[in-house]
């Protein structure tokens, strides 16, 4: 950024008038509710640790499934699957989600997610890893219990699960079992990215929830920033 | 997923429901014919369906044999299977059963090539192999070959691969086949890691086979592929390779109470794999007296409850099945035989004393007759030190003995049925303590003796007692001192546990030492020492012996056939001052020991001392003996001085070792002398060494010489030497030579010669100091006397006494006063100066002076005073006698040389004025030839020229046959004079 003798003044000018303001910026005053905010932080911190823990279980879980399932570089293009719920999503179709959309697809797909998981652990031939899959499920659980925490400080409802829509990923008789090793793989893998999802979504909505600070940034922003 | 479709082609429907009728009415009467006629008949069987199971890969064929009349027939088939086209014959194969009337016939076969791959044709005939009718000779015709094949469509760009989910049995075999979609080429598939390759059967089919698959994971074994063309896509399938079931091993039933057989056996391998492909393998338990089976509910035990008292003997089948495999393993016993007997209870024991305990203990016992068989164990510490077996019926007890005092012990009892052994009970056991005992051995104790002050330091030594010897917890050891010279006399001590000796001051006399041990029981056995009044003090000639790796071998003379006994003594460190004193007992005929220990270590002296105990317990040494276990080489060498050093020799000297300090004995010393271009001693031996350097080696045998003298050393020369011992085992370490220079030949000549003379010198140089006013005046006085000069004598003996003039004679013309200096003030400035006053010290002793003192006289009198004398000797002339030494002094301060010199011309001036000449033997001149006056003033405002000086010493009176030598001595002393001025 090309930044003058004038702009340095103009920030100076800005800073001081930030400064100026800042007792009278009611978040920074407030001592009563505190409003969604926390739990939004807490359901953010929830993905990170999700994430990590995930990262193990996976390595294992694929270890599991053999090659090529544990190759770095294995990625298949997505066949089966498809009940499973797609995280990836169009930039301006996700920029264009309000909060309560937003709130909504997260606890839908990871009630599927979580159902699908607890699938996987009955199938689990070891116990060691039948024990870190019902870890994982009981994290996911708490995930899906902080969503609907904040969706309710926000004053959304939850959503009502269709009748008939419940997730059934029992394998049929039919099923090929390299399809299925395939769908787990799937699985793991949405799930990872349902939680970098949800990391970024929880991270807007953090701030999103700060309208204090929000109005600070504008103000810096009108100054030329 | 595929789909499969099973295409049979199946007989028409009208011949179906025709021909049964219509045959069996032809061949009723073609048998009843045949049967009359004795001939062959020929019954061809027809297929009725043929079917497939894709998964098992497996053909079901059923079919009849339509014309058949008979009740039974038996009856043998060929049937052959073609894959692809008819003409490739894959399989034949024969099968022979009884036939019934209308009966449906099945059998199957498996392909090793999964069915959706390829078609099959498959086809039958038959031929009667009846022993009651006349063989048939020849087949019957092929029924019409039968396609088989399972259709699954390939979507284009896809890749179908088979078997799917195939569960198979490690170390088989099994074929993969591909079917490819269309526009898909290029295919290449990989065995979990590894690529594989198959062979192309045709345009769209290829087969891969694998031979003895091997496990990887109870979640299969991946297949997959991919095509070149569209390598996002990943096709595969999953081989579940099972681990081959294992026959059950160690299958055996026992009981213990006859309410419940326990049967129990090894499983094996878990055959389990994932996604319900295989569930771990049942076992299942089957008596076949009963006719009961159970599923057993563990896989290696099973819990089998009796039901019929009555039953005696039991015959298990155990069998364990998965879904690839069956095996069975079978047990059969008579249930007496099998009784597993419960571990004795109520085990107690009684009356424990220090030598013995009586256990006692009760069984479960099945009625009279029945008789047990027990097993005793006595445990100390974990080790069987007694065992035996009693025959029980109900209880029983047993009594242990030769028992330990203060000793744990664990006691246990087994028992099994004596009559049909079967396996021991579990042991009951129960663990007790004997009390302890008085100490059963005396204390091995030996002692070191030393004097000191007059008095003897007992130091006494004893071993602890073994457990078995203490038979308790030792408390105490009691030591009673009798004084063998005074009977009456004895001293007693109590040194606590766990000490292990203690040390007395006696006087000395002999003494008689008793020692015991004590526990809480009683007193051990004493042991007894006398000592003697020379103990400590015997000397005996020291023996070197070599030891080995091991130890040492001791051996010695005995002096008296009455010994008792030998004691050798010996320190474990005998560099250390506490020495840890070891000794050894030995019998009294014994006259070699061998001592070994684990704390010798190589390279250390170790002394022995031997004693002979005679019957009074006194201990005598014998002999002394030292040596090594293994001699080093020594570790360091000695501190070497050097004496006498001189230009061509010295002497090389160093201090001896102590002995308990050397690493081996020394045998000798090597000395090493280097040098540049050296001659070495006869006796030396003379290395070259590079740049001209020559090493004399000498070698000195007796290592009590502590000194060598090197010889015939060139002065002015570099030498260096080493001095190292030698050893059996080597010389000392090679540390660097100490380097020393010979002095100059001459050095100490010269230092004998200029030495005193440095001092005479010296000493004459003080004398001469000291003297030097007195040789002065001898050699070279500052006023010549003439009546001393041996001009004098010339004189005298020529008898001319006016030679010399007198003072007294001379007449002064004037005698003026120059300067009046009031007397207090006279004191000269430069009085001080001591050897001023040395010259002052001798004026003419006719100068009258104030003080009696001289003063600074001399710088202005001492030249003419010989002129002026007569004019202070007159006081005619009314001048003022002041002390004239002040004059010049003033003088000296205040005015220029010239002036000085001046007013001392004009003083001469006048003197030689005013005193009457009447000396005619003198020629006096006037000094002025020009007329002065007697204007003071014009004196001092015209200063007279130093020509005037020299003139005036031209006029001086000099005789005229004075030597010249005089003359120039005058002229001499006044440059003086003028040169102290000019310093002033």
């Amino acid at each position: 950024m090309d930044l003058r003798a004038g702009d340095s003044w103009g920030m100076l000018a800005c800073l001081c008038t930030v400064l100026w303001h800042l007792p009278a910026v009611p978040a920074l005053n407030r001592t009563g509710d505190p409003g969604p905010g926390p739990s939004i932080q807490k359901t953010y911190d929830l993905t990170r640790y999700l994430e990590h823990q995930l990262r193990s279980l996976a390595g294992t879980y694929l270890n599991y499934l053999g090659p090529p399932f544990n190759e770095p570089d294995f990625n298949p293009p997505r066949l089966g699957a498809e009940t499973l719920p797609r995280a990836t999503v169009n930039l301006e179709v996700w920029r264009s989600l309000n909060d309560k959309l937003r709130l909504t697809q997260n606890y839908e797909a990871y009630s599927h997610l979580l159902c699908y998981l607890r699938g996987l652990n009955r199938q689990a031939a070891t116990a060691e890893l039948r024990r870190s899959l019902a870890h994982f499920c009981t994290s996911l659980q708490g995930l899906l219990g902080s969503i609907a925490g904040v969706m309710a400080a926000l004053g959304y409802p939850l959503p009502q699960p269709l009748p008939g829509t419940e997730p059934a990923w029992a394998p049929g008789p039919a099923h090929s079992d390299f399809l299925q090793k395939m769908d787990d793989f799937w699985l793991l893998k949405e799930l990872q990215t349902w939680l970098w999802r949800s990391a970024k979504d929880f991270n807007r909505l953090k701030k999103k929830m700060q309208p204090p600070a929000a109005s600070v940034t504008l103000h810096l922003e009108a100054h030329g920033f | 997923m595929p789909s499969y479709r099973l295409q049979t082609i199946r007989p028409m429907a009208f011949s179906v429901a025709l021909h049964p009728a219509f045959l069996l009415v032809v061949l009723s009467l073609k048998t009843s014919r045949s049967e009359v006629l004795g001939e062959p008949f020929q019954l061809t069987p027809e297929i009725l369906t043929v079917s497939t199971e894709s998964k098992l890969q497996q053909v079901n064929l059923q079919w009849t044999v339509p014309n058949l009349t008979h009740q039974e027939l038996k009856m043998a088939f060929q049937i052959e299977i073609s894959r692809i086209n008819t003409s490739n014959i894959v399989w034949v194969e024969n099968y022979s059963t009884t036939v019934k009337w209308n009966q449906l016939l099945h059998w199957n076969w498996k392909s090793e090539i999964p069915l959706e791959c390829v078609t099959h044709f498959i086809r039958i005939r038959a031929m009667v192999d009846d022993a009651k009718y006349l063989p048939q000779n020849s087949w019957s015709n092929w029924s019409s070959w039968k396609e088989v094949s399972v259709q699954v469509s390939v979507a284009p760009n896809t890749l179908l691969i088979f078997p799917d989910n195939k569960l198979l049995e490690e170390g088989s075999n099994v074929t993969i086949c591909l079917l490819y979609g269309q526009y898909l080429y290029n295919v290449s598939c990989m065995l979990q890691k590894e690529p594989i390759h198959g062979e192309q059967l045709d345009s769209h089919v290829s087969l891969i086979k694998l031979n003895n698959v091997v496990f990887h994971s109870v979640s299969g074994t991946n297949i997959h592929c991919k095509a070149m063309n569209a390598t996002k896509m990943i096709f595969g399938t999953v081989l579940f390779v099972s681990k081959v079931l294992e026959e059950p091993k160690n299958f055996s039933c026992e009981t213990q109470d006859f309410k419940t057989l326990k049967c129990s056996w090894e499983p094996g391998v878990d055959t389990a794999l994932v996604w319900s492909q295989q569930d771990s393998q049942s076992y299942t338990l089957y008596e076949s007296f009963s006719g009961r089976r159970e599923l057993c509910d563990h896989r290696n035990s099973h819990n089998w409850q009796i039901t019929d008292d009555s039953q005696e003997t039991y015959n298990f089948t155990l069998t364990t099945e998965n879904n690839l495999r069956k095996r069975s393993v079978n047990l059969i016993f008579n249930l007496t035989h099998r009784v597993h007997q419960k571990a004795p209870h109520d085990v107690t024991l009684e009356n424990i004393d220090a030598r013995k305990a009586n256990m006692t203990w009760k069984v479960l016992s099945r009625g009279n007759n029945y008789i047990l068989l027990c097993q005793i164990e006595l445990q100390h510490e974990r080790e069987v030190i007694h065992e035996h077996n009693v025959s029980v019926h109900m209880s029983a007890s047993y009594l242990f003995s030769d028992l330990e005092p203060d000793t744990k012990y664990k006691a246990r009892v087994r028992c099994a049925d004596a009559n049909h052994f079967w396996k021991w009970s579990d042991w009951a056991q129960k663990e007790f303590c004997t009390p302890e005992a008085a100490p059963s051995q005396a204390l091995d104790v030996w002692r070191q003796v030393r004097s000191e002050n007059g008095s003897y330091v007992v130091t006494l030594f004893w071993k602890p007692l073994l457990k078995s010897q203490a038979n308790g917890k030792i408390v105490s050891y009691n030591i009673v001192v009798e004084n063998q010279d005074r009977l009456s006399e004895s001293e007693h001590y109590s040194v606590p546990a766990p000490a292990l000796g203690t040390q007395l001051s006696l006087d000395p006399c002999s003494y008689k030492i008793h020692i015991t041990a004590n526990n809480s029981v009683g007193v051990s056995p004493e042991s007894v020492m006398v000592l003697s009044n020379d103990s400590g003090h015997e000397e005996v000639h020291e023996k070197r012996i070599k030891g080995t790796k091991d130890g040492f071998h001791i051996s010695w003379e005995p002096t008296s056939g009455d010994a008792l006994g030998y004691v050798v003594d010996w320190c474990v460190h005998s560099r250390d001052q506490h020495c840890d004193l070891q000794w050894k007992n030995l019998g009294p005929n014994t006259t070699s020991t061998n001592i070994t220990s684990g704390a010798f270590k190589p390279g250390v002296r170790y002394n022995f001392r031997i004693f002979e105990k005679s019957m009074q317990q006194k201990a005598q040494l014998l002999e002394k003996q030292t040596g090594y276990t293994q001699e080093l080489a020594p570790l360091e060498n000695p501190e070497v001085t050097i004496n006498n050093f001189t230009s061509n020799s010295f002497i090389l000297s160093w201090p001896s070792y102590d002995s308990d300090f050397q690493s081996a004995f020394i045998e000798g010393y090597h000395v090493y002398l280097k040098s540049k271009e050296m001659q070495c001693h006869p006796k030396g031996k003379r290395m070259t060494l590079p740049d001209y350097w020559v090493l004399c080696e000498y070698e000195i045998k007796d290592p009590e010489q502590k000194a060598f003298t090197v010889e015939n050393l060139r002065p002015e020369s570099h030498y260096e030497f080493l001095v190292t011992p030698y050893t059996s085992a080597g010389q000392g370490p090679n540390e660097t030579f100490t380097k020393v220079m010979t002095p100059d030949e001459n050095s100490n000549m010269l230092l004998k010669i200029i030495l005193p003379m440095t001092l005479c010198v010296l000493l004459i140089i003080i004398a001469c100091y000291w003297k030097s006013q007195w040789v002065k005046e001898k050699c070279y006085p500052d006023i010549p006397n003439p009546y001393k000069s041996s001009i004098l004598s010339l004189i005298k003996s020529k008898k001319n006494a006016h030679l010399i003039m007198n003072v007294k004679d001379c007449i002064p013309d004037v005698l003026e006063v120059i300067n009046k200096v009031e007397g207090p003030k006279t004191q000269c400035i430069v009085s001080g100066n001591p050897h001023n006053e040395d010259v002052s010290m001798k004026p003419p002793s006719s100068v009258p002076t104030e003080d009696g003192s001289s003063g600074s006289v001399p710088f202005f009198f001492f030249e003419n005073f010989t002129y002026d004398q007569s004019a202070f000797d007159s006081g005619s002339h009314g001048l003022i006698p002041g002390p004239l030494k002040d004059t010049p002094c003033q003088l000296g301060l205040l005015t220029p040389p010239e002036k000085l010199l001046n007013v001392l011309e004009k003083d001469y001036m006048k003197s030689l004025a005013e005193s009457p000449t009447e000396e005619t033997s003198l020629i006096y001149v006037s000094q002025l030839a020009s007329p002065m006056g007697g204007d003071k003033d014009s004196l001092a405002t015209n200063p007279p020229m130093p020509g005037h000086c020299s003139e005036y010493k031209m006029q001086m009176a000099v005789p005229g046959r004075l030597p010249s030598l005089a003359l120039s001595e005058n002229n001499s002393l006044t440059s003086e004079i003028l040169l102290g001025q000019g310093e002033q």
